[in-house]
């Protein structure tokens, strides 16, 4: 029982059976997945392999329609929707950054870092402020403050929305492509900047078509393909020697 | 010209009645958005009923059932508050589907960051969806009040002194119907073509806000 209890304390986020189905298609077919502290995990697979769904399913922006998930030593039946104070409470263990930045146009870069504190952590004014030019320094945008998010190109609005999401102090962060968007010269610099995230010790779930990423950066990597979770391990291992055939055949046309 | 005069203290009650139909008419539209927009079934078929009825009918039907029906229910109004009570009615059904298509305008991914964030639904409601969503309804419910003063001529039918009363009087007195209505719209021009030009103006200013 113990040992059992030690092993967990390891993982960050443990999903057990997700299941999830849209009306009539199943989307997600009893997916299971361990993510260690620390450690980035990237998910890869063909475009309706249920990835961005089960990503979404981790903050609940997705409601599953079974299993169940721990994260950071919290345990949840997510079979049935939460109450709100446990939602809230399992949001703020993740930040997410969006494939479509999801800035607030309204507000400058700042606000949009500051905005969410002041609600969430209920930090003051002066302290958000302080932590939000802090992470916008970290992410190379110190400059851009009091810009607004249409003024920058969308690797720093990227990169912008990856301070908003660390000025929460997330356990988890998870990543919906956050570089489809962007053209290989902009999505480099928040590569870049999801790299030293990476280095520092940050736990990271990263959906992504960037295989160098996924490879180098990764820990583990997942491939998913039709709502199963058809292979995992170490990136370099799958990548050059998948075991499934489906794994091959996406591989070989990415690598194409 | 003899009777500009006259036609303005006309004009002065229309205005009158006009700006409490916007301070009514505005915060009950914001509602009744609210009401149809709602998860609770219930609460969104009734704002839905009070909506659709409300645009259903000509402004003239209603004011004359606020006026000659409501009575019937013991509740009284003066001719002026039945005006004002009938027009804010109309006017709020037609500004809550302009406040509503402007909140369903907002992108969804504005709700997910909030959400994604761990931002309460009312604060990701009030400070991201609907500060966007409202600025974009904001010449929609310029042109819409600017219909509802056109309206406000109905008046005259339940003879409040505004200014088709007054122009109709003037008509009556001096049996020169065509010179009076003739000056009597453009008295309501010089009201209304000024604020559709400020209307296109700050739509403009809204479509570069950002």
């Amino acid at each position: 029982m113990d040992t059992q209890r030690n092993e967990s304390e390891d993982f960050m986020l443990e999903l057990g059976a997700i299941t999830k189905s849209f009306g009539k298609n199943t989307i997600l077919h009893q997916v299971s997945l361990r993510v260690r502290k620390g450690e980035v995990c990237s998910i890869i697979g063909p475009s309706g392999a249920g990835k961005s769904t089960l990503l979404r399913c981790i903050n609940l922006l997705e409601q599953p329609d079974s299993g169940n998930m721990s994260l950071n030593g919290n345990f949840y039946d997510v079979s049935f929707p939460l109450r709100q104070d446990e939602l809230l409470s399992l949001r703020r263990t993740c930040g997410m950054v969006f494939q479509s930045f999801n800035l607030f146009p309204h507000m400058t870069v700042l606000q949009n870092v500051v905005f969410p504190q002041r609600h969430v952590l209920r930090r003051n004014e002066s302290e958000a402020r302080e932590v939000a030019l802090k992470l916008l320094d970290r992410v190379g945008l110190k400059n851009k403050a009091s810009s607004h998010p249409t003024q920058l190109s969308g690797g720093q609005q990227q990169r912008v929305a990856i301070a908003r999401a660390l000025a929460l102090e997330p356990k988890l962060m998870l990543f919906d492509e956050p570089t489809s968007a962007l053209d290989p010269e902009l999505a480099h610099e928040v590569l870049d900047v999801m790299r030293e995230l990476a280095d520092s010790g940050m736990t990271m779930v990263v959906v992504t078509h960037e295989m160098n990423f996924a490879r180098t950066v990764g820990d583990h990597l997942v491939v998913m393909a039709d709502g199963h979770k058809i292979e995992e391990g170490i990136p370099e291992a799958i990548m050059d020697h998948p075991q499934q055939s489906r794994t091959r055949q996406f591989l070989s046309a990415v690598n194409h | 010209m003899q009777f500009l005069p006259t036609l303005l203290v006309g004009l002065r009650q229309s205005l009158w009645i006009i700006a409490a139909v916007i301070a009514i008419g505005l915060p009950l539209a914001f509602c009744l958005a609210l009401m149809v927009m709602s998860k609770h079934r219930l609460i969104s078929a009734v704002g839905l009923v009070i909506v659709e009825v409300g645009r259903g009918m000509p402004a003239l039907v209603i004011l004359y059932l606020v006026y000659y029906g409501l009575p019937r229910f013991g509740l009284n109004l003066t001719n002026i508050a039945s005006v004002i009570g009938a027009l804010a009615w109309n006017y709020s059904c037609y500004c809550s589907e302009i406040i509503r298509a402007g909140i369903l305008s907002v992108p969804k991914g504005q709700l997910e960051a909030g959400q994604a964030l761990g931002l309460k639904p009312r604060i990701t409601f009030l400070r991201v969806v609907a500060p966007q969503g409202l600025l974009s309804t904001i010449p929609g419910l310029m042109g819409q009040t600017i219909l509802a003063f056109q309206d406000t001529s109905l008046a005259y039918t339940i003879a409040v002194p505004e200014l088709m009363k007054q122009a109709y009087s003037l008509g009556g007195e001096s049996f020169q119907y065509l010179r009076v209505f003739v000056l009597a719209g453009l008295v309501y021009a010089a009201v209304t073509l000024p604020s559709t030009w400020i209307t296109t103006w700050v739509e403009r200013r809204i479509n570069t806000a950002y």
